[in-house]
């Protein structure tokens, strides 16, 4: 639905990690930083700083 | 086609099989839902046209839901294009109607209705009235996913900063009956702000929607703003069936893909 509204479907993620997998965790959200830090602001960042100014 | 209605709603009142018969009636010149009780009533029964053909539907499933809600013994009939029907099968599937305790008498729409609706099934099952004609193509979302999307994202948010959060789309929903609703969340929805939270507001009524909407349409004639909310839910409800092989309301006794846990299914049905 995201693709679909011009927004990188990327942007969101679900995983399943228990409580007793710190590791994967820590994994996971560090991959996710660095997919983010590649794609780069958000679009809707953007408006909204757009819309104060 | 309306006298056939209008005798088979009299047949079903005389017999004593429904208590009251569910659909518009135009009365002082306006065309409004009406539950008729006596047969001599029916002489106001309308199909849902004012002006011209359907344009002046109601949600009558969601006044059956009321209805039943008051009397769950009594028998009610009511009027179904192919649209509520499907939103009668899904009522029933997530136990808001009882089946046995619902009467549909069915009308099938003509090619230019189901046309302007781009609908999927424009014909209940056993019509009493009308020709069932083919389901048509869905063109607006194909128009969506023809952009880029840098195009896609200004085209909805666009649309969206339209709305002035007026709760029509979800009021008149016939899908929508839940007692809490995530859009009054303050969490994801902030109160009293103007633009609505975007896309959080749109997004998350068209996640709701998933397994439920059935395109009747009436968000998209109810809303002020002229906001294609049509092409959106078509959008998720064609994602369920790439998914999952699922179409809302289309099989009586279908359960939704999204209510049955363990492994995911094949794509394009079990």
């Amino acid at each position: 639905m995201l693709g679909f509204c011009g927004i990188e479907a990327e942007r969101l993620r679900a995983r399943w990690v228990s409580s007793a997998e710190a590791p994967e965790f820590v994994e996971e959200v560090n991959d996710f930083i660095s997919a983010l830090k590649q794609i780069g602001p958000s679009p809707l960042k953007k408006n909204t700083a757009q819309n104060v100014a | 086609m309306i006298e056939i209605v209008r005798q088979k709603a009299g047949e079903l009142l005389n017999q004593g099989k429904i208590k009251g018969f569910i659909a518009p009636s135009r009365e002082n010149g306006h065309v409004a839902p009406r539950l008729f009780t006596r047969v001599e009533e029916l002489s106001t029964l309308n199909l849902g046209d004012s002006s011209s053909e359907g344009d002046a539907r109601y949600p009558l499933d969601k006044i059956l839901i009321t209805l039943h809600r008051k009397y769950p013994d009594d028998c009610f009939g009511i009027l179904v294009r192919g649209c509520d029907q499907r939103g009668l099968y899904t009522l029933y599937r997530l136990n808001q109607l009882n089946p046995d305790r619902v009467i549909e008498v069915g009308i099938a729409c003509s090619p230019g209705l189901a046309k302007a609706c781009e609908c999927l099934k424009p014909f209940p099952d056993d019509a009493v009235a009308g020709d069932p004609v083919a389901p048509e193509g869905q063109k607006a979302v194909e128009m969506v996913e023809d952009m880029d999307m840098a195009g896609r994202f200004e085209f909805w948010m666009d649309q969206f900063s339209k709305c002035v959060k007026c709760y029509g789309c979800r009021d008149i929903c016939p899908m929508c009956f839940c007692n809490e609703c995530s859009l009054e969340c303050k969490d994801l929805v902030s109160k009293g702000d103007l633009p609505v939270d975007i896309p959080v507001f749109h997004l998350v009524r068209a996640m709701h929607m998933a397994d439920r909407c059935i395109d009747c349409g009436l968000c998209e004639e109810a809303c002020p703003s002229d906001i294609p909310l049509r092409t959106l839910y078509k959008k998720t409800g064609r994602i369920m069936d790439e998914e999952f092989g699922f179409t809302s309301g289309i099989n009586k006794h279908e359960k939704s893909p999204l209510s049955i846990m363990g492994p995911a299914p094949d794509k394009k049905g079990p």
